[in-house]
């Protein structure tokens, strides 16, 4: 016969158990708000990032292949809205290195 | 002969540097290679498109400009392998990763990891998570050889960024501001039920809930996982993984039914 496991590396079983029942049952979950269940799966409505084919984009004839997205063309910075975050080495700055 | 036609074809259109296919053929001479090139630009078009649609917060970090750059440099280096273009751009996280000009955005990559994540979530199977009720039916007793079944849908996108806090900025969950509290973020994400949920877990739960998809009972999860994290709280653990609908099946394999 096996001992009963009451402790997982210093932790209580029970009391975590507790504790979870306590917080899945509480009004005011310290958890993450249960997500509401949907039911119905709709069709033709999905968002752009998140459709099955990329069909439609695309079909403009500009016709430019050479002038356009030319590697050899490189002159861009990245740029946007990150350069209000401050990270460990100062404020964001996203000049790339030239 | 229709083969290496289509080869020939299929070649040139991903490779502005190779001459118009010479079967291919207009009313007028000069023509081929212009109307070939409308074709070229549209493969090319197609294809940015389908990664700035799964990568669209990767897109507004560096602007469109540079994105195109990258996009482009990418789709020369990966052209699909599938049909699926919403899988399309696997490799691009990585790709970023190596990619020297955006290497002062030292999250972008993890962040790219992120979204593609976000859209193997979405079409992960589907599976009804388990209610909370049956943790109640369990004796404390028990618990430590519990074996949990989590969500198909299920990912943990490690990071030293704060991307969750990232993402939920762009995505316009949370205000635009300065990141004042810059630290590590795991990022899970998931899809109980129709729409992708994407939270940052506590300490520890990353290392949890490997342990956990890997098979392995929750006592021997725990131990993981206070390894990972001394701070690792069971009980808030515990109520995540049915506040968040990641577990879909669960069995009670005591060690006595385990031996012969």
């Amino acid at each position: 016969m096996m001992t009963v496991k009451t402790n997982v590396a210093g932790i209580s079983l029970a009391g975590s158990l507790a504790t979870a029942l306590a917080l899945l049952s509480g009004p005011a979950s310290a958890g993450p708000a249960p997500a509401q269940p949907t039911m119905d799966k709709c069709y033709g409505v999905s968002l752009k990032a998140q459709n099955d084919c990329a069909a439609g984009a695309g079909t403009s004839c500009a016709g430019t292949s050479k002038a356009d997205y030319d590697p050899a063309a490189w002159k861009y910075v990245a740029k946007g809205t990150c350069e209000t975050i401050s990270t460990p080495k100062g404020m964001g700055s996203l000049k790339a290195k030239s | 002969m229709y083969a290496a036609l289509q080869r020939d074809f299929a070649e040139a259109l991903t490779d502005p540097g190779r001459a118009v296919p010479k079967d291919i053929a207009a009313c007028h001479a000069d023509d081929a290679a212009r109307r070939f090139s409308i074709y070229r630009n549209n493969v090319a078009v197609a294809l940015i498109d389908a990664l700035a649609a799964r990568f669209p917060v990767t897109q507004q970090i560096v602007g469109d400009d540079f994105f195109k750059i990258l996009a482009h440099l990418f789709i020369a280096a990966h052209p699909p392998a599938s049909p699926l273009m919403m899988f399309y751009g696997e490799d691009f996280p990585g790709f970023i990763a190596s990619f020297e000009a955006a290497k002062d955005i030292a999250y972008l990559p993890d962040i790219a990891r992120l979204e593609a994540a976000r859209t193997r979530a979405y079409h992960a199977e589907d599976a009804a998570p388990l209610d909370a009720a049956v943790l109640r039916a369990i004796e404390a007793k028990d618990l430590g050889d519990v074996r949990f079944s989590l969500h198909p849908s299920v990912e943990i996108i490690a990071s030293a960024y704060p991307i969750v806090t990232i993402l939920a900025m762009h995505m316009g969950g949370i205000p635009l501001a300065e990141i004042t509290d810059w630290q590590s973020e795991d990022a899970l994400v998931s899809r109980p039920y129709l729409d992708v949920d994407i939270r940052c877990l506590p300490p520890g739960s990353a290392a949890f809930l490997h342990a956990l998809s890997g098979g392995h009972t929750l006592a021997q999860a725990v131990e993981y996982a206070v390894a990972a994290h001394s701070d690792f709280d069971l009980g808030i653990n515990l109520a995540l993984l049915f506040n968040a609908g990641l577990v879909t099946s669960l069995s009670i394999v005591s060690p006595e039914d385990m031996s012969p």
